[in-house]
């Protein structure tokens, strides 16, 4: 009982716990991370790292772009210099089997309450973003992938990523299939409808300025997009029923020393406070993981983001693991499926 | 062309002015979007402002890659121009052992995919200790901009007639005295072309750049980020402001040549 | 003195060789040998076995060819008259024009496929004026196809044919052609029999420059092609950054720097045979 009180008066004296901290481990005064930059790098720094800095002291130095090229190549190549690496879903399970990353300390990391799929072995969920449908202002407004694909009923031009991953599960629900029983994905029956429309499809899209660009030009009426790209925006008609919600991850770089480790699960659990997801939703127009996060939002902009309650229902969570196994066959699919447009 | 049809001259003369208006459509389009008020790139401009400039100059980091990329392209197109320079003429003049295999090296930066390059020279700049070094990138954009060189500086120096060069030995001249008074002059243009190419090369580079460049930014990076990830007007102020820095000193370089009334000798 | 010389030819290499070696070469090594090499069985050559079995990313290949071979042929004829015209200008005139071949290189590769769109699109520029004289009802589709990416291409790299070109015309001497002029030659003649020759070796140059360029193209395609244009740096993106298979990204890289050095090979013994008459 003595001991005890003795234990934790000390603990609350602020040189011990330091002392306490660093036996345990030499935690990192400053740590590296590679995120994917633009906007969103943007909302982790006033979102994450300035109140970590403010808590902490601890400094975040952000490079960009990311790709899992160069994770590999960072790994590859020795370095320890950066702890965190942002990946998408499916990048994450590919970096995942190929060793690249560390799994992740939960308990050190001890986060508020988050989303389940946001919570992975390997990667921590920091943001969620939806693939959508989406239309020019004025058009016939579609409600479902059937309608969205039907061209006859619906006419226009279409503009559809230029990613399997992205684009086909969306083809094969217009056949019908729900939701629930997309996976294992009916490759075949998706190509053969993107083949019936593909003479409306105008532009199939790599980088996702494109498609609302498109679409103030008024080159094409009908897109599949990141919802981030239209929302907010009086020219566009949007709906979130049967999109497809995804979570960009980040990843503990392999063989980082144990040091970064604790000074990037300090951030992890930054990020996983619903108070701090909301100001970066501010920034930018993906949320964070936090069930707790509608609150704290502004109620008029609850429906522009993915993990509002309105929209997280309506939509289906893309399945990284069924990509990851059959993403390179698909892709060869989706190639020849290209040379014949 | 001496004593051609008044025909063909028009005609030559239409296809090299619809040559010159095909290169400078985007231009003229550029510049007239750099001054819009719109939020993102319309035309033509719904009105005129110069917003996308205060955000410019407002934003260090904006100027801040600026200065990255300029001092970057310099020492990089320096570094290409000299090192391509002296082996195009080794390559042209001289005869060795393997000669072939070196030129077909040296051309390769040009023929690898550049995201291979990227991963190749993330990983050799890694061994060394430079990736992420300002040192690393200028190396790797030396590298790059080589064959540029090497291809406009070799089909000048096989043009240039040795026998010239062998006079002036013959006359007693040293070889830098032949090089500066001699071969040089006569090389002026592709030179400068062959420098030209290079510094575009490394100002335009962002492949390699995004992989190899750590927390430096450069322009073509951090617009290569706006583009895929926001459409923003800004980008057109930078193209805007480098266009006219350009004019400016084509004007100052034409008017200090006709002053010293030699635009005719340099020929460019 | 010309022996002297000779033996001194390597020294002019050496200092680009060794930066080669060490920066370039070494680490190219070992990107390329990946295809060759597997972490359990050793030397391989399943990779690029599996190209031939699955013929699609040869196939995108060929398509790059296809497509570098095209652009590079709307830049000739767009750009030799261009640098031919620009060596009878005049003094400003020629120095207002070599202006107007430098300055779209500094805007960006981006930027410029950006403006395309704007000027291009169906309700682009042209498209608008086609309509509005009447031309058409229909806008034309000049974006999101070949004729798109062919466009874009030609216009980032017309300037890399023309400087070389026109730096090539420019040293040709007025006196040649006058005197080939004053023995009854037809400008015709002196053109094909005189000018046109002296020019070959630059032409040549930039022509195999400008395919080069074009098979490494990246951005402009995905863009200005609307996706329906396969190139292979999209493919070896997607290779290297999604799927991820380095080892087929590395053997597909392999064979276009074959074909690209047999082409290049083929050019240094046309060009030496036109050096040596």
């Amino acid at each position: 009982m003595k001991r005890r009180t003795f234990v934790k008066g000390a603990a609350s004296l602020p040189a011990f716990s330091a002392l306490a901290g660093a036996a345990a481990y030499a935690q990192s005064k400053e740590i590296r991370m590679i995120e994917s930059g633009g906007k969103s790098g943007d909302s982790i720094e006033v979102g994450y790292i300035e109140p970590l800095t403010k808590k902490t002291g601890i400094k975040v130095i952000r490079e960009s772009p990311s790709s899992l090229g160069k994770l590999r190549a960072l790994v590859e190549s020795g370095q320890t210099s950066t702890v965190m690496f942002e990946l998408g879903s499916g990048v994450m399970v590919q970096a995942r089997k190929l060793g690249l990353i560390e799994k992740v300390d939960w308990d050190a990391v001890a986060p508020a309450a988050m989303f389940p799929e946001a919570k992975n072995e390997y990667g921590f969920g920091y943001q969620y973003f939806s693939t959508i449908m989406a239309w020019r202002a004025g058009q016939k407004e579609p409600k479902t992938w059937a309608e969205f694909f039907d061209t006859k009923a619906f006419p226009g031009k279409r503009c559809v990523p230029d990613y399997p991953h992205y684009c086909l599960p969306f083809a094969v629900m217009a056949t019908g299939v729900p939701a629930d029983k997309l996976y294992p994905l009916d490759v075949d029956a998706g190509f053969k409808k993107l083949g019936e429309v593909k003479r409306d499809i105008s532009v199939w899209w790599k980088a996702g300025a494109q498609p609302p660009q498109l679409l103030k030009d008024n080159e094409v009426q009908y897109v599949i997009c990141w919802s981030g790209r239209v929302v907010g925006d009086p020219a566009f008609g949007m709906n979130f029923a049967g999109g497809m919600a995804d979570l960009s991850y980040f990843g503990i770089v392999k063989n980082s020393t144990p040091g970064d480790k604790a000074a990037a699960y300090k951030l992890m659990h930054e990020m996983s406070l619903p108070e701090n997801q909301a100001k970066a939703a501010e920034v930018i127009s993906y949320t964070g993981p936090s069930p707790e996060l509608d609150p704290l939002l502004p109620k008029d902009r609850l429906w522009q983001f993915p993990t509002s309650k309105q929209n997280k229902a309506v939509q289906w969570f893309q399945n990284a693991e069924w990509w990851a196994d059959n993403g390179e066959a698909v892709n060869k699919k989706w190639e020849a499926f290209k040379l014949n447009l | 062309m001496i004593g051609a049809s008044p025909w063909s001259r028009r005609l030559l003369a239409a296809s090299g002015i619809f040559g010159l208006v095909f290169l400078a459509v985007p231009i003229l389009i550029v510049i007239p979007m750099s001054f819009s008020s719109a939020r993102a790139l319309t035309f033509p401009p719904p009105g005129l402002s110069l917003r996308w400039y205060a955000a410019l100059f407002g934003d260090s980091r904006w100027m801040e890659a600026m200065a990255t990329s300029a001092i970057l392209a310099v020492l990089a197109s320096i570094a290409a121009l000299l090192l391509g320079g002296l082996a195009a003429y080794g390559l042209r003049r001289g005869s060795f052992r393997g000669r072939d295999g070196a030129e077909g090296n040296f051309m390769a930066p040009l023929i690898i995919p550049t995201i291979i390059v990227s991963i190749a020279l993330y990983l050799g700049l890694a061994r060394v200790g430079l990736l992420g070094s300002f040192l690393g990138l200028v190396v790797a954009h030396t590298v790059l901009n080589v064959p540029l060189v090497l291809m406009v500086m070799g089909v000048a120096i096989r043009e240039f007639d040795p026998r010239i060069e062998q006079v002036a030995w013959s006359l007693g001249a040293s070889w830098s005295h032949t090089m500066t008074r001699v071969v040089l002059p006569n090389l002026a243009p592709s030179v400068f072309a062959a420098w030209i190419f290079a510094f575009i090369g490394s100002f335009d580079e962002v492949i390699v750049t995004s992989f190899i460049a750590g927390r430096y930014q450069t322009v073509p990076k951090k617009m290569f980020n706006e583009l895929i990830l926001e459409v923003n007007p800004t980008i057109t102020a930078v193209a805007t402001l480098l266009i006219g820095l350009t004019v400016l000193a084509l004007a100052a370089v034409a008017a200090i040549l006709a002053r010293a009334g030699k635009l005719k000798q340099t020929l460019v | 003195m010309s022996s002297a010389r000779q033996s001194t030819g390597f020294a002019f290499i050496a200092p680009l060789l060794v930066l080669m070696l060490v920066a370039f070469n070494a680490p190219i090594a070992y990107m390329l040998g990946l295809a060759f090499w597997d972490k359990a069985h050793g030397f391989t050559l399943e990779h690029y076995a599996g190209l031939l079995e699955a013929p699609v990313y040869l196939r995108v290949l060929g398509n790059t060819m296809r497509i570098a071979l095209v652009a590079t042929l709307a830049n000739i004829v767009i750009g030799y008259p261009l640098a031919h015209w620009m060596r009878g200008l005049q003094n400003r005139a020629r120095l207002v024009a070599i202006a107007l071949v430098v300055l779209p290189f500094w805007v960006s590769i981006l930027v410029r496929t950006y403006a395309w769109i704007v000027v291009l699109g169906n309700g682009g520029l042209v498209n608008r004026a086609l309509q509005w004289l009447g031309l058409t009802d229909q806008p034309v589709q000049f974006l999101y196809n070949e004729l798109g990416v062919t466009i874009g291409m030609a216009n980032v790299l017309l300037p890399f044919l023309v400087l070389p070109l026109f730096a090539a015309m420019i040293r040709i001497d007025d006196r040649l052609l006058q005197a080939a002029a004053s023995l009854g030659a037809p400008p015709r003649t002196i053109f094909w029999k005189v000018y046109f020759p002296l020019t070959v070796p630059a032409l040549a140059a930039g022509t195999l420059l400008v395919f080069m360029l074009c098979l490494g193209f990246y951005v402009t395609p995905a863009i200005l092609g609307g996706g329906r244009v396969p190139m292979v740096s999209n493919l070896l993106d997607t290779l290297i950054n999604q799927i991820p298979r380095w080892e087929q990204a590395s053997a597909i890289s392999t064979i276009l720097l074959i074909v690209a050095l047999v082409i290049f090979a083929a050019y240094r013994r046309l060009d030496r045979k036109a050096s040596a008459t």
